[in-house]
């Protein structure tokens, strides 16, 4: 994972793909940059085969744009829609059995720890509400317990998107979706509540809306992982394919949620509040 | 016949909005000295988030 192996060999250059040159020559790897520098470098993220106005690829984009340091970054995902997009991407990345990741995680950051003692590397959990609150829950709360120095991000758009919309335990209380046709008849999971009482240093809930907080809460988790313990930040990324609105209303729909049942929200520890301030200087994230 | 995003380049300002609505990575290319945004047309999906979010209405889906 050294930074030298992106950059190829003069004289073979005219033959790599264009994309992997523009990596090189304007990729984010080395540099300082975050969400509010989109557009002027070239992102980590490929193209990918999401639909038109996903919020999960958006909720993709924007995480990996915040990571702080993404050529030491290893991202770990298990099936479901976030895949397409992580798989697809300029990083580490290691896909799992469902339900898997946070164990595969816990194993592969202690590896990293013990092969580069003097360097920070990031592991990084991305998956789905199905792979963290659902089938892997057990592993992602054990994960917690144990006090692994993992970041883990929920990417929840509240429903089993790749497999054609069943209910998922993230979804809200009286969803009409398949295998609920007469709507949801219990609450969504707390996960965020869990997350807090299962020692996790940092946590986070925000929508894709709000790009600024999303940066702030995944440069915050990443850096206060790699000292303290595990954070969790849950990500609201609405489905149009499967709850059925226009792809051009998935931001109208996450600021919806984001003034309801998703209003940002944060918790930390004592200590990790003192080293945010100490990293930040007091700075305030405004949303506009 | 593909759909594409286009930009008024009169009405841009380049506020960067749309940067960040997009699901699409590297469609928008911002141009700092001109102030405005390019489209790589080839990589867009046409979804229609980024004109939702346009303060000046300078992105249109055609």
């Amino acid at each position: 994972m050294s930074k030298k192996i992106i950059t190829p060999v003069a004289s073979l250059a005219h033959i790599l793909p264009e994309d992997y040159r523009d990596l090189v020559d304007r990729g984010p790897h080395g540099k300082s940059v975050g969400i509010k520098d989109l557009g002027s470098f070239k992102e980590i993220t490929e193209e990918h085969p999401h639909c038109a106005g996903c919020g999960v690829s958006l909720g993709v984009r924007l995480a990996l744009a915040a990571l702080p340091a993404p050529e030491d970054t290893l991202v770990v995902g298990t099936p479901g829609c976030s895949f397409f997009a992580l798989s697809q991407t300029a990083l580490n990345y290691s896909n799992t059995a469902f339900g898997n990741q946070n164990s595969v995680a816990s194993g592969l950051k202690r590896m990293l720890s013990i092969r580069y003692p003097d360097k920070d590397k990031d592991v990084v959990v991305m998956a789905g509400d199905g792979g963290i609150a659902d089938i892997g829950l057990d592993m992602t709360l054990h994960s917690w317990f144990r006090g692994e120095k993992i970041s883990t991000i929920m990417l929840d758009n509240e429903v089993y998107g790749n497999t054609g919309g069943q209910e998922s335990g993230m979804s809200p209380e009286g969803q009409v979706l398949h295998m609920a046709p007469k709507g949801k008849n219990f609450k969504k999971i707390p996960v965020f509540e869990m997350a807090r009482t299962a020692g996790c240093v940092y946590g986070a809930k925000v929508t894709i809306a709000s790009p600024k907080r999303l940066g702030m809460a995944v440069n915050r988790a990443i850096l206060l992982a790699r000292e303290l313990g595990p954070t969790y930040i849950q990500i609201y990324t609405p489905c149009p394919t499967n709850m059925k609105f226009s792809p051009a209303d998935t931001l109208r729909i996450a600021k919806e949620a984001g003034r309801a049942h998703y209003a940002f929200e944060e918790f930390m520890t004592e200590e990790a509040a003192g080293r945010i301030a100490a990293m930040e200087g007091g700075q305030e994230v405004q949303e506009d | 016949m593909y759909l594409s995003v286009r930009v008024d380049t009169e009405k841009c300002i380049g506020c960067k909005i749309c940067i960040t609505s997009c699901p699409e990575p590297n469609v928008f290319i911002f141009l700092p000295e001109q102030k405005l945004v390019e489209v790589n047309e080839s990589r867009c999906k046409a979804c229609g988030l980024c004109t939702t979010t346009c303060p000046k209405d300078a992105l249109s889906i055609s």
